[in-house]
């Protein structure tokens, strides 16, 4: 029954390689860039501790509007930016690039929510030892909504895993452009089940570990 | 030694100003273990948040350990602050961390060695006998317990003042006297000045040598205790010096 899949197992080596490249990056700059914005979100909001209105409000309004951006549209509206960081639109690589301008501001949201967790009374007993406020980031928020920041890490990797799938449209590759070149335009129905149990069993496999990791590090 | 010299504080809310400490003034001396005692909304704590400018002071200046504090610069009141402890009703223990590494925070913080950390984190849990709670969890421990690691960080660095915010208000009755007996030795042994907010008037008769009674943002009396007899003159004074005395009457009868 399987017979096409067993065939094109090179080309779902290839096309695993491929999603791994453009989940790992886009997560990579995430966690990279989403961390700091979600925190400068987060203390640049009225009564925190770099209070800064007009910050805020830019910031605030540039990560909603990334985030409104259906993903196949960001996707190709990037190309221009693509072409200029890379050389090159075709690839997981390129395609990597605005899958990664969509994760930052999404991670950026679930820091910023997570770290909201934090009790103030916390912040404010390390204010009261003179703490300063990057040490304040570093010793107390990072460290008190850190379960909340992996669960964060594991929704992001997921929900671009799941985007991954649309690079296709873009010379991206990946498990999801497998499933639409041989399942879909050809009528491979075999090949599309089996990709979709790859992802399916990717998800289960990220949101097993993403949880374990969430409950080992929470000692609240 | 704290000086408060006519500090106010007005908080603005969308519904107007609001003027939580009316310009008050309040000296406590070293050794001291003051408490200021009123009922919910008096202003006690923002009082108390003054001393350390956690909250900023509307006007009036702030003077602890002879320094003036509203004149200083944010690296310089850091730098001050950590020779003002401070412990809270909620305890406020990062829930994430180790009781040793709550202790070792604020030694961090100011830039101590590690291996004098470590030896001043023993030293300080020593203190409040939980020595064998090093590598728990603030979750593992009882109100009691956590109050006390929470008193063993604010000793960490060698405080002059500690400030307290209702230090017991969340603790049994039992486990207060032990807090309330911890506070004592700290200021008997290291002659550090206590300045305490509460609203439990056993907790000024246990542990206190003056106290200032606060209504509605204004201290409107301030008694010493060792001084023979105290009469009250204001109506709350006269509540909460009296009420917990005719309570005690009444447990004496049951």
């Amino acid at each position: 029954m399987f017979d096409n899949v067993i065939q094109l197992l090179p080309e779902i080596w290839l096309a695993l390689g491929q999603t791994a490249l453009m989940v790992g990056i886009s997560v990579g700059c995430a966690l990279l860039f989403g961390t700091p914005l979600g925190v400068i979100l987060y203390l640049t909001d009225v009564g925190q501790l770099w209070e800064n209105p007009v910050l805020f409000r830019v910031l605030n309004y540039v990560v909603n509007v990334v985030r409104s951006f259906p993903f196949i549209i960001l996707l190709v509206a990037l190309i221009p930016l693509t072409r200029w960081l890379l050389g090159t639109t075709i690839g997981p690589v390129a395609a990597a690039v605005p899958l990664s301008v969509a994760a930052i501001p999404y991670f950026a949201r679930l820091v910023e929510q997570s770290i909201r967790e934090v009790p103030k009374g916390v912040i404010e007993a390390a204010v009261s030892m003179g703490a300063t406020t990057p040490q304040i980031i570093r010793r107390v928020l990072l460290v008190e909504a850190r379960s909340g920041l992996v669960l964060a890490t594991t929704v992001v990797t997921i929900s671009f895993l799941s985007n991954s799938a649309m690079a296709g449209v873009v010379g991206g590759g990946g498990i999801g452009d497998l499933a639409i070149r041989y399942g879909y335009y050809r009528f491979e129905t075999d090949v599309m089940v089996a990709m979709i149990i790859i992802l399916i069993l990717l998800v289960q496999i990220f949101q097993f570990i993403g949880n374990r990791l969430a409950r080992l590090v929470d000692k609240r | 030694m704290i000086v408060l010299q006519e500090v106010s504080k007005v908080f603005k809310t969308p519904r107007g100003a609001f003027q939580a400490v009316h310009p008050t003034s309040l000296f406590v001396d070293e050794g001291d273990i003051y408490g200021i005692i009123g009922f919910s909304g008096a202003g006690k704590s923002t009082l108390l948040r003054l001393v350390n400018l956690i909250e900023r002071p509307t006007s009036g200046t702030v003077i602890v350990n002879g320094q003036n504090l509203t004149s200083l610069s944010s690296g310089e009141l850091r730098e001050a602050r950590r020779k003002i402890g401070m412990i809270f009703q909620h305890f406020h223990l990062i829930a994430n961390r180790t009781v040793a590494e709550n202790v070792e925070f604020p030694l961090a913080i100011a830039g101590v060695p590690k291996a004098k950390r470590r030896e001043r984190v023993r030293e300080c849990l020593r203190i409040v006998g939980l020595e064998d709670k090093l590598d728990s969890y603030p979750s593992q421990l009882s109100g009691g317990q956590k109050q006390r690691v929470a008193i063993a960080r604010a000793l960490a660095n060698h405080p002059k003042v500690l400030l307290c915010d209702e230090p017991t208000s969340a603790l049994d009755p039992q486990t207060t006297r032990s807090i309330l007996e911890f506070l004592k030795e700290i200021n008997r042994r290291f002659g550090v000045t206590i300045l305490l907010v509460t609203h439990e008037m056993n907790v000024v008769r246990e542990i206190c040598n003056k106290v200032a009674v606060m209504e509605q943002g204004r201290l409107v009396e301030k008694f010493n205790l060792r001084e023979g007899s105290i009469r009250p003159t204001t109506e709350i004074a006269r509540l909460l010096f009296e009420l917990p005395a005719a309570e005690e009457k009444t447990q004496a009868y049951v």
